[in-house]
């Protein structure tokens, strides 16, 4: 009965997208046209030079290649369905989360799964026409493919965690769209989504290392691409995991502390 | 005279009303600022590493985000409420809209003051006078006449763009998504010489999506890279007229449009 309940929490959003057409459509159009214009412009940047910061020609397109069809994992539009936790608390219908025979932070846990399942699908659709169309390369060898598909899913746990912590803020700041947009930019930059980090000064790349963005995209997409080798893959991963630890903690005790913010009408 | 009285007593309040979560004000002007400078930072990367990018020098090529950015920060400021559209018809506040004795497109570019706009700007400004100040062009009247001219015609430019996602977002209320695409496309690809990318995908961003229009033929014409550009140098030339004459034309578009828009309640 609880698998039955938590796969109808976790298929509401991707039910959503699937009953908008236009949207779906919409989604497959920009996907492709982002694939070619993105290999079309690292081929092109290419053209007069080598290898550079450590990436030849292939690994660069397959990174910018992969980094698009990663950005599908988490790109539902739970607004339009008002359930995201910045309309839940200023229409003031959260409180209907801690009234349900349902945790609010395992009903949150399942729509996020439902989401990053679906995009998944998506985007490992998306790496297999890639593939056979040679955009991509494949990885280096059955080890390379087994830890990136680790590393990608530690990377996730470890968004999903930090958009977590953006969407709890709301039980303190009622809004959080602003800190959203800083999320996505500082997301963006620091995973390697506009350029891959390897591009950045040193400075740049050591800063980063200290945040858990890089662990998100860049560390797995290095590690697929071989710019990370195989031998510094199990620091990586344990860096992602203490990422995936500290972060699970830290949420646990937000959500504790938002429970004591939510009053219903009437106290 | 009295529009323009009542456009800004509308604004003076949007902009005391924004003021009331104090640091989500703050964030705002933050994130209007950070997101310039991504596109900086992604300009930055591509002409460290990849210098010489199609036959232009790095200071050729840093104006061309410069135009880009300061255009699309005063898009923001005056006509930015386009983009996002779709919420506003998605919770029936157009029907309100149409009842009210104010033209729809003024009343939903007054609805909400854009604070994100002060931090564009400044960071818009800021990267305009860098790249005016490393150019080693000979900046005469008509020149700089002709600069200004083309930002605006790029905020036109763009403004048209976002009113023509708008105009279909009274039908289909979901084609708001192609508002956050076309911001993220020309954030990345508008940036930089397009002459890098292959003849058809540069042909796609010029005749299918125009935003060669918006930076990098005005400022191939400014730094002598007019006739370089895969089009003839008069349409690269005439690109702040191609701006003009598209917001006019999305404007004509919203006007046909809101006359077929059809709310909840027929």
């Amino acid at each position: 009965m609880a698998v039955l309940h938590a796969w109808r929490s976790a298929r509401v959003t991707p039910l959503g997208e699937l009953y908008a057409p236009p949207r779906v459509t919409a989604a497959l159009i920009r996907l492709t046209v982002q694939v070619v214009l993105v290999a079309s412009l690292w081929n092109g940047l290419y053209q007069q030079t080598g290898t550079t910061a450590g990436l030849d020609r292939e690994q660069a397109v397959t990174y910018a290649v992969m980094a698009v069809l990663a950005s599908r994992l988490r790109e539902l539009d739970q607004y339009a369905g008002r359930d995201t936790v910045l309309q839940h608390m200023h229409f003031g219908t959260i409180v209907y989360w801690y009234l349900r025979p349902l945790a609010p932070q395992r009903y949150y846990a399942l729509r996020a799964l439902g989401e990053q399942l679906y995009g998944f699908a998506w985007a490992l659709a998306g790496l297999a026409l890639c593939l056979a169309a040679g955009v991509v390369r494949p990885p280096g060898s059955a080890a390379v493919a087994g830890v990136f598909a680790l590393s990608l899913l530690l990377g996730q746990l470890v968004l999903y965690y930090v958009m977590l912590v953006i969407d709890q803020l709301c039980f303190w700041t009622l809004r959080n769209g602003a800190a959203m947009l800083i999320l996505v930019f500082a997301q963006n930059l620091l995973s390697g989504v506009y350029a891959p980090l390897w591009f950045f000064p040193d400075w740049f790349i050591t800063l980063s290392s200290f945040l858990p963005f890089q662990a998100t995209l860049s560390v797995p997409l290095s590690l697929y691409v071989g710019r990370i080798p195989l031998s510094d893959a199990a620091f990586q991963l344990c860096v992602q995991a203490c990422w995936v630890l500290v972060l699970a903690l830290f949420t646990r005790f937000l959500w504790r502390r938002a429970a004591l913010r939510v009053v219903s009408q009437g106290g | 005279m009295n529009a323009v009285r009542i456009a800004w007593r509308i604004t003076r309040l949007n902009f005391r009303a924004q003021l009331e979560y104090r640091s989500e004000f703050l964030l705002m002007i933050a994130i209007g600022a950070v997101w310039q400078v991504s596109v900086i930072v992604f300009a930055t990367v591509l002409l460290t590493r990849f210098t010489g990018m199609g036959g232009w020098d790095s200071s050729e090529v840093l104006l061309i985000p410069a135009t880009r950015m300061l255009a699309h920060a005063i898009f923001v400021l005056f006509l930015g409420r386009m983009h996002g559209i779709g919420r506003i018809i998605q919770e029936g506040m157009i029907d309100t809209y149409l009842v009210r004795p104010m033209p729809v497109f003024r009343q939903v570019q007054l609805s909400y003051f854009p604070t994100n706009a002060i931090g564009d700007l400044t960071v818009a400004v800021g990267l305009m006078v860098g790249a005016l100040s490393r150019s080693d062009l000979d900046w005469t009247a008509g020149r700089i006449t002709y600069l200004v001219v083309c930002v605006l015609g790029g905020m036109l430019l763009e403004a048209a763009l976002f009113t023509a996602v708008a105009c279909a977002s009274l039908r289909f209320p979901a084609a708001d998504y192609w508002g956050r695409w076309l911001e993220e496309l020309l954030g990345t690809f508008g940036s930089y010489p397009l002459n890098v990318l292959p003849r058809a995908v540069s042909g796609f961003l010029t005749f299918g999506l125009p935003l060669a229009f918006v930076a990098y033929f005005p400022a191939a014409v400014l730094t002598g890279h007019g006739h370089d550009t895969g089009v003839p140098y008069w349409l690269a030339a005439a690109s702040p007229l191609l701006g003009l004459a598209a917001f006019l034309g999305a404007r004509l578009l919203w006007r046909w449009s809101l006359g077929h828009y059809t709310g909840v309640n027929g």
